[in-house]
């Protein structure tokens, strides 16, 4: 396992300037990413209650609505907070869109991981070998 | 078992879904499997204690959510036994 960096050389992931504020931006990557979740949760769940015809299943999809509605509000509450989300400052959230933006094309960027990462080799065995392909 | 009239049918609680509903399910279920996945291991990552509180909230809604999923997506016409493993083979 050869680990190479692609050329030319700017930075790497071990490049102390990289550790500047990482952990907020990183929790506000992860937070982002949930309230997004929560957003679609809300939305795909919607879109199935509006299709389904049963009883029961309206009342469970239903029920999981109004969570994912609660929930949602907890996190966009919480990232207003922390300053991670800036619905009425509209300037701030530009920027820092831009700088999220900017930050995760420079870790893209980066060379990461090896170049064989099928780890196969650490697990004992295929589990249906014995099975034999005609019959997979 | 209850049972009720809605429209011309006759409802009760061990109906068999129609296949769009079963769809429907298919979808939430493993749409609930992914988030549940994702909540858990990020809270792994996060340096924010109440975010990762927050999260967990999640994981405990979304073990409930499942559960009472697949209670419902048993009814699907294309139901079947569970097996312990997945059906088809894994080969190398």
């Amino acid at each position: 396992m050869t680990m190479k960096q692609a050329t030319p050389i700017k930075m790497d992931d071990l490049d102390p300037i990289n550790a500047l504020n990482m952990p907020e931006m990183a929790d506000m990557t992860f937070a982002m990413d949930f309230l997004l979740r929560a957003k679609e949760g809300v939305r795909n769940t919607a879109a199935a209650l509006t299709e389904t015809a049963s009883p029961q299943a309206r009342a469970v999809l239903r029920s999981q609505l109004r969570q994912g509605v609660a929930l949602h509000q907890e996190i966009t509450e919480l990232m207003i907070r922390k300053k991670w989300f800036h619905p009425y400052e509209l300037k701030e959230q530009y920027q820092l869109d831009q700088l999220s933006a900017n930050k995760t094309v420079q870790i893209a960027q980066m060379k990461l991981f090896p170049d064989d990462t099928r780890r196969k080799g650490m697990f004992d065995r295929t589990p249906d070998e014995h099975i034999g392909g005609n019959k997979a | 078992m209850a049972k009720f009239l809605e429209g011309d049918h006759l409802i009760n609680e061990q109906q068999t879904l129609a296949p769009h509903e079963a769809l429907e399910l298919h979808e939430m279920l493993n749409f609930k499997t992914l988030c549940l996945s994702k909540s858990k291991l990020m809270q792994g990552l996060v340096f924010d204690q109440e975010l990762k509180d927050l999260m967990q909230k999640d994981v405990q809604q979304s073990l409930q959510a499942i559960a009472d999923l697949q209670a419902i997506y048993g009814h699907a016409p294309f139901q079947a036994p569970v097996p312990e493993f997945r059906p088809t083979p894994i080969l190398n």
